[in-house]
């Protein structure tokens, strides 16, 4: 391989080591700047499907057919505990969990508010959402206590109800029957997940005793919950549950909250949109810089368009100047990015005191930036790309020398 | 044999409102082996003379037949190729590249022409041995005097084994020391190698070793005189 324009490229960018260092620093943080707000951004949507998912909607969702348009509780998934041991057989399941689910009214002597009323069995419950894990040591237990009409609320909804561990909450609903109904129920645990607002609306008990009081028929649910190995997997596991079931609704994650996918492929876009604008930005910097090299070279570059250099390698030794200025920009921006990804990622980063607004919208309160390595790829793609196009304008400006002209300059 | 016939040639640059003919009317032949000068006072038209002799400039009129090729209807790019196999070319501000060294500079041209390695390695050692820089292989041109890079330029020139060397005021930004040894080594070439050397210079050192003396004026030659008396 012809190394020589290569060799001269790279020897040309050093001889003014201000100017280089200049365009290369501002390429690093450039990218790292970009690189790092993608990130973070990325990050907090990662961390919001996955809390999501962990908490709330799972991978695979069963209703009745017409359960989630009116969300009444006649709408039954009749002999769950069936459906549930097919499932389990399949080896993508990780966990399955039965759920019987109602709006109501919580209320205590202070206030009343809406909300859905979650009947689950604890340790089912466990191997599927992690609600379990959201009780900080202080504020209860899950489920511990034997003694019936025991429930946990949110931290939000503790303070909305004037709620404390033991303070008891009156829950009304209407029944199987559509009889107005209702019970009492002692808080045994308060959690808080990173969704202010599905912390706001939801509220757990145990699947028996609020069968009892909707007096739903034997072995029926309303909501059965599937978690997979691998959450890729849903659309493969979804086409073999939906066949052994027709009677009912089986649905992935994605249908099921579609703003997640949404958010998802989204953020991904964004990150190239928001590369491209910088990288477009750099290469105006780097097209000016390459301008004035071009000037300085006239001389230089007359003389060896004289001896015979033709217009093809004129292209390629300014092209491996202007890629080299942004590929090594690119690099230490990348670098950079790494380590800075790598130690965020692990250690996160609080902004708990302007994260109010974050966990309404379902963010968490520490960000932990994410870029796999497809991002980096892609960037580094876009950093080839930027340095290609950003030589053609200098080139078109040398080629137009005459050599003559450009010798005696 | 003549390698060079130019007919009846004219150059006219219109880009001021004044027209400028730069070069009326030449007829001139070079043959192999030559050691000619062409000489004049500034603005004569000896270096338009010259670009156009190299390929450098494209004449308004008349023909110029390099070899049998007539170059004066290349295009521009057929005209860069034609160069690298054929002309060597020596400026006046040697005109090297800075970030190569003597070795690199003169092996640029052997890599345009795509030749191997080993023989690019080989001829760049005998080039720069034969103009006494055989000790100076490694050296960056800023390391070198001006008549040291020169002597690289030379160099340079004969690494594509041109037809002829086409050298513009080479000796302008020289000492006389550095004129007379740059002078020596190119007679020696031209001697024992029959290369084809032709000077645009109003340098009298070079007038006084070149062999055959061509004087041009207002564009047109009003003198050619051969060192043996021929005119």
């Amino acid at each position: 391989m012809n190394l020589i324009n290569l060799r001269i490229a790279w020897r040309n960018i050093w001889r003014n080591k201000l100017r280089s260092s200049v365009v290369m620093m501002a390429v690093t943080v450039g990218l790292f700047g970009g690189l790092a707000a993608s990130g973070i951004m990325k990050g907090m949507v990662v961390d919001m499907v996955k809390n999501s998912l962990e908490n709330q909607v799972s991978h695979i969702q069963i209703h009745h057919k017409d359960f989630k348009a009116n969300n009444e509780v006649d709408f039954l998934i009749e002999n769950s505990s069936g459906i549930i041991e097919r499932i389990k057989k399949n080896k993508e399941v990780k966990g399955v969990c039965e759920r019987t689910k109602s709006y109501g009214m919580a209320s205590t002597a202070s206030k009343a508010t809406g909300i859905m009323i979650n009947g689950i069995v604890p340790e089912k419950e466990k191997q599927v959402t992690q609600i379990y894990n959201k009780l900080s040591d202080s504020l209860g237990n899950y489920f511990i206590s034997d003694k019936k009409n025991r429930i946990l609320i949110s931290e939000k909804l503790a303070k909305k109800l004037n709620a404390k561990i033991k303070s008891k909450i009156i829950i009304t609903f209407q029944d199987y029957n559509g009889d107005l109904t209702g019970g009492s129920f002692k808080v045994e645990g308060i959690y808080k997940t990173q969704n202010g607002m599905f912390d706001e609306q939801n509220v757990f008990v145990r699947k028996v005793d609020l069968d009892k009081l909707l007096d739903m028929p034997a072995n029926s649910s309303h909501e059965i919950a599937i978690l997979l190995n691998d959450f890729q997997k849903a659309p493969e596991v979804l086409s073999q549950i939906k066949p052994a079931i027709p009677e009912y609704f089986s649905e992935a994650w994605y249908d099921i909250e579609p703003y997640l996918k949404f958010t998802s492929t989204l953020t991904e876009f964004m990150l190239l949109i928001f590369m491209s604008v910088i990288l477009l930005a750099l290469g105006f910097a780097i097209v000016n810089t390459m301008l004035m090299v071009i000037l300085e070279r006239t001389k230089e570059l007359g003389m060896i368009m004289a001896i015979g250099m033709n217009r093809f390698k004129v292209f390629k030794m300014i092209m491996y100047e202007t890629t080299i200025l942004a590929i090594v920009g690119g690099a230490l921006g990348i670098l950079v990015s790494v380590i800075f990804t790598w130690y965020f990622g692990n250690v996160g980063i609080d902004i708990s005191s302007v994260g109010e607004g974050f966990e309404s919208m379902g963010f968490g309160s520490v960000m932990r930036p994410v870029l796999e390595f497809a991002d980096y790829i892609q960037v580094i793609v876009l950093v080839f790309i930027t340095g290609i196009i950003a030589s053609i304008f200098p080139t078109i400006r040398a080629l137009k020398m005459r050599p003559a002209e450009a010798i005696r300059n | 044999m003549n390698i060079i016939e130019l007919k009846d040639l004219h150059k006219i640059y219109n880009e001021t409102e004044v027209e400028v003919h730069a070069v009326n009317g030449v007829d001139l032949t070079f043959e192999k082996g030559e050691f000619a000068a062409i000489v004049g006072p500034s603005g004569s038209g000896k270096t338009t003379l010259l670009n156009m002799l190299g390929g450098l400039d494209t004449p308004t009129s008349g023909k110029i037949t390099i070899n049998n090729t007539d170059i004066s209807h290349l295009s521009g790019s057929q005209l860069i190729d034609f160069r690298l196999w054929n002309i060597g070319f020596v400026f006046q501000a040697y005109n090297l590249i800075p970030v190569l060294t003597a070795k690199e500079n003169v092996e640029f041209i052997m890599h345009l022409q795509g030749r191997k390695k080993n023989e690019r390695e080989a001829r760049t050692k005998e080039l720069l041995t034969a103009v006494g820089l055989g000790d100076r292989l490694n050296s960056r041109p800023s390391k070198l005097s001006g008549g040291q890079q020169q002597r690289v330029a030379v160099a340079r020139a004969l690494a594509s084994k041109p037809k002829f060397v086409l050298a513009d005021e080479p000796t302008a930004n020289l000492d006389s020391k550095s004129t007379e040894n740059l002078l020596d080594i190119m007679e020696r070439l031209n001697k024992e190698e029959n290369i084809t050397f032709i000077f645009a210079t109003h340098d009298a050192r070079v007038m006084k070793k070149a062999r055959r003396v061509i004087t041009v004026e207002d564009g047109k030659i009003v003198s050619d005189v051969r060192k043996n008396g021929d005119e």
